[in-house]
């Protein structure tokens, strides 16, 4: 019932958000505000029905299923023209590098970004308010999201020292402060 | 059908163009250094979903119960006690109307034996080699459990940040979220499916990369925590979240009768069915026995009732008594696997995993057509890069099929998967009439043709049930599908693009 609610709201929800991102011309609001409330309604529905945690989950994997059959029911089919490109999105950077950048930036974004991440992690763990057992928790929730923050900055900043002193300065700190203050 | 509108100019976001630019040069190269490994993970993931249904599949002879009959679950632990290795944990897993059948797996962290039991408590061995592999595959890459896990944990992190660069470096992500050209060149192609797939399923593929990258990370945080904190002592670490043991008693004392006890646990849990039973050092005065139930709105059990070796509460704690971290740990797998709510969510995460797998396919397609399109192309990593998107499913059903075939034998697989997947590496990389697209419709069938001979050799090997009715129509639908030649004629023309 629940899986069935999801699929159905958000199928609604998409449907409604399509047909106002469809018009290019002008901002369709009112379509824009209906779907994003179908489908927080939709979270709500199923939080309702099975539970919180349960009921979200099933509804964001139920929404993402149903918005993608919307996606497919509206696709569009042209013939190829080989050569042609008909996107106009964004190039990535490229250019000559040099191998010592790379290596430098692997760094940065491998085990630098790791160690700044955990700095941050069990500086929450060993400062925040609350029960150990959920800032431990929620410590370990942050470190993967830092150390993707961490990934995604270093491999896009050319500035290459610069990263390295926040990374360095971030582990620093986060491990001195986790010291000091220990698991209270 | 909608008219094709022109795509902008990374223009009018939050981030410049120089600054969108240079994240979609770190999400490429982020994308391209982990693809084959975030690939491998996100599939094995994928079927690991169903790894109960699978489990079932291969073993359609273990017993199915909803209840067991009066006397049965003691004899069954007696049982598992005396045949399972010495000083074995024991972990009984409890019949009910939504999980129809009861398993005791006695477990030493050197050997464990599994058992599913019958209604009158029998015990038959479990032999589910198909099922542990893929589990292990996902896990921990079968390396050892720290290493794999660390590998898999990074992986995690690897896809965390691809996700997030993804959406930086897409301006008009929401704007476009429905914009789907199917027919034009391969490299536009791929592009709006990659985005439309990674769009959607975003917040459920945040979560899955966030559970994923913690669980596999978690032994490298508790280890690091405890050197920092506790001189390297991790099980100060893990007592935080675990009972402290009783206190040494050895002097031989028999176990007491449990259904009492899951009686007591009952009326105790209010509305929660007990689900699980712990039972620790058996056979002893110091024993311990916990009793876990589950409610229908929670993730996971979250009462526990604890008895001593003569049946007598010695904890009770419902989920009230639970602080949000212990909730949270305990529902972290539960998240990431889809292990909840049935089969409906187990086939809505198997749908939104298989888009994964596509969003990381597309991911480097569209890179290796970029170079194509600008007279760049590298013949030879596309050849390599369709031996390992279209290798590693036939290499799993390769690893079925062996399973099915010779269950004793689980020690085979690990090497017919690295066989298969070092062979199709090698003859898409040397075979040279092997391009990327004609190769890849020759791979695609051989994947259709080895999940035909799947669903062949079950039919063979085993007696039909239920369950194996619905698997073999399962692996039907996907050999039919990936026999299906892809649509490359236009249904309909649509409008000129820019």
């Amino acid at each position: 019932m629940a899986a069935l609610v999801a699929v159905i709201g958000g199928w609604a929800g998409a449907t409604l958000l399509r047909r106002a991102w469809a018009d290019r011309l002008r901002e369709r609001v009112g379509l824009i505000v209906s779907g994003w409330t179908v489908l927080a309604g939709t979270v709500l529905l199923d939080a309702a029905l099975v539970g919180r945690v349960k009921g979200s989950a099933l509804a964001v994997a139920g929404i993402g299923v149903a918005a993608l059959i919307v996606v497919f029911q509206g696709r569009t089919v042209r013939a190829a023209r080989a050569g042609r490109s008909a996107s106009l999105a964004p190039e990535p950077l490229e250019g000559p590098s040099k191998a010592w950048r790379g290596w430098l930036k692997a760094l940065l974004a491998g085990p630098l970004g790791m160690t700044a991440a955990m700095g941050i992690a069990f500086c929450y763990a060993t400062w925040a308010p609350g029960d150990p057992r959920t800032r431990i928790i929620i410590g370990g929730l942050l470190m993967p999201i830092a150390w993707a923050l961490a990934m995604t900055w270093t491999l896009a900043d050319q500035r290459l020292l610069r990263s390295l002193a926040v990374l360095l300065g971030t582990t620093v700190a986060g491990f001195t402060l986790a010291a000091m203050r220990g698991l209270v | 059908m909608k008219p094709i509108g022109k795509q902008d100019a990374p223009r009018g976001g939050p981030l410049s163009p120089a600054t969108v630019r240079a994240v979609l040069s770190g999400h490429g190269i982020l994308g391209l250094a982990f693809a084959a490994i975030i690939y491998l993970v996100c599939l094995t993931g994928t079927i690991a979903v169903f790894a109960h249904d699978i489990a079932r599949w291969e073993q359609p002879d273990a017993p199915s119960i909803t209840a067991f009959a009066p006397g049965a679950l003691d004899r069954a632990v007696r049982f598992a006690q005396e045949s399972g290795p010495t000083h074995a944990t024991l972990y009984v897993s409890l019949p009910s109307l939504e999980e129809p059948e009861a398993g005791i797996i006695a477990y030493t962290p050197a050997l464990h034996r599994e058992w599913a039991a019958d209604r009158n408590g029998t015990l038959t061995e479990r032999r589910t080699p198909i099922a542990d592999f893929l589990v292990d595959l996902h896990v921990a890459l079968h390396l050892p459990r720290a290493w794999g896990g660390f590998i898999v944990g990074l992986t995690g992190v690897a896809l965390l940040s691809s996700l997030m660069s993804g959406i930086l470096a897409h301006p008009r992500i929401f704007k476009d979220a429905f914009h789907l050209r199917r027919g034009g060149t391969r490299r536009v192609q791929e592009a709006d499916l990659h985005n439309r797939l990674g769009i959607w399923a975003l917040p459920f593929h945040v979560a899955i990369a966030l559970t994923g990258a913690l669980l596999g990370l978690s032994t490298l945080i508790v280890g690091v925590l405890a050197m920092l904190l506790y001189r390297g002592d991790t099980a100060k670490v893990y007592g935080l979240f675990t009972e402290a043991p009783p206190a040494i008693n050895a002097v031989a004392a028999p176990l007491p009768p449990l259904e009492p006890m899951l009686a007591e646990a009952r009326r105790r849990g209010g509305s929660a069915t007990p689900h699980q039973l712990i039972i620790e050092r058996a056979g002893r005065t110091d024993a311990r026995l916990t009793v876990s139930s589950e409610r229908d709105r929670l993730l996971v059990p979250q009462d526990t009732t604890i008895f001593d070796v003569k049946g007598n509460v010695v904890k009770d704690r419902h989920p009230a008594d639970l602080v949000l971290g212990t909730r949270m740990l305990g529902g972290i797998g539960q998240l990431h696997f889809g292990w909840f709510g049935g089969l409906p969510v187990r086939l809505l995460y198997g749908l939104l995993g298989l888009a994964l797998c596509i969003v990381t396919s597309s991911g480097v397609t569209i890179w290796l057509a970029r170079r194509r399109d600008r007279g760049r192309a590298v013949p030879l990593w596309e050849r390599l890069w369709a031996g390992i998107a279209w290798g590693q499913p036939l290499a799993l059903a390769l690893v079925g099929v062996t399973g099915l075939a010779a269950p004793a034998h689980d020690g085979l697989l690990i090497w017919i998967w690295m066989a298969a997947t070092a062979g199709s590496l090698t003859i898409a990389g040397a075979a040279k009439g092997f391009d990327a697209s004609n190769g890849a419709v020759r791979v695609r069938r051989l994947v259709a043709a080895s999940t035909l001979a799947l669903a062949l050799v079950y039919v063979i090997t085993r007696p039909i049930g239920l369950s194996g009715i619905a698997m073999e129509l399962a692996l039907l639908i996907g050999a039919g599908l990936l026999f299906r030649h892809p649509a490359t004629k236009p249904r309909r023309e649509g409008h000129a693009a820019a």
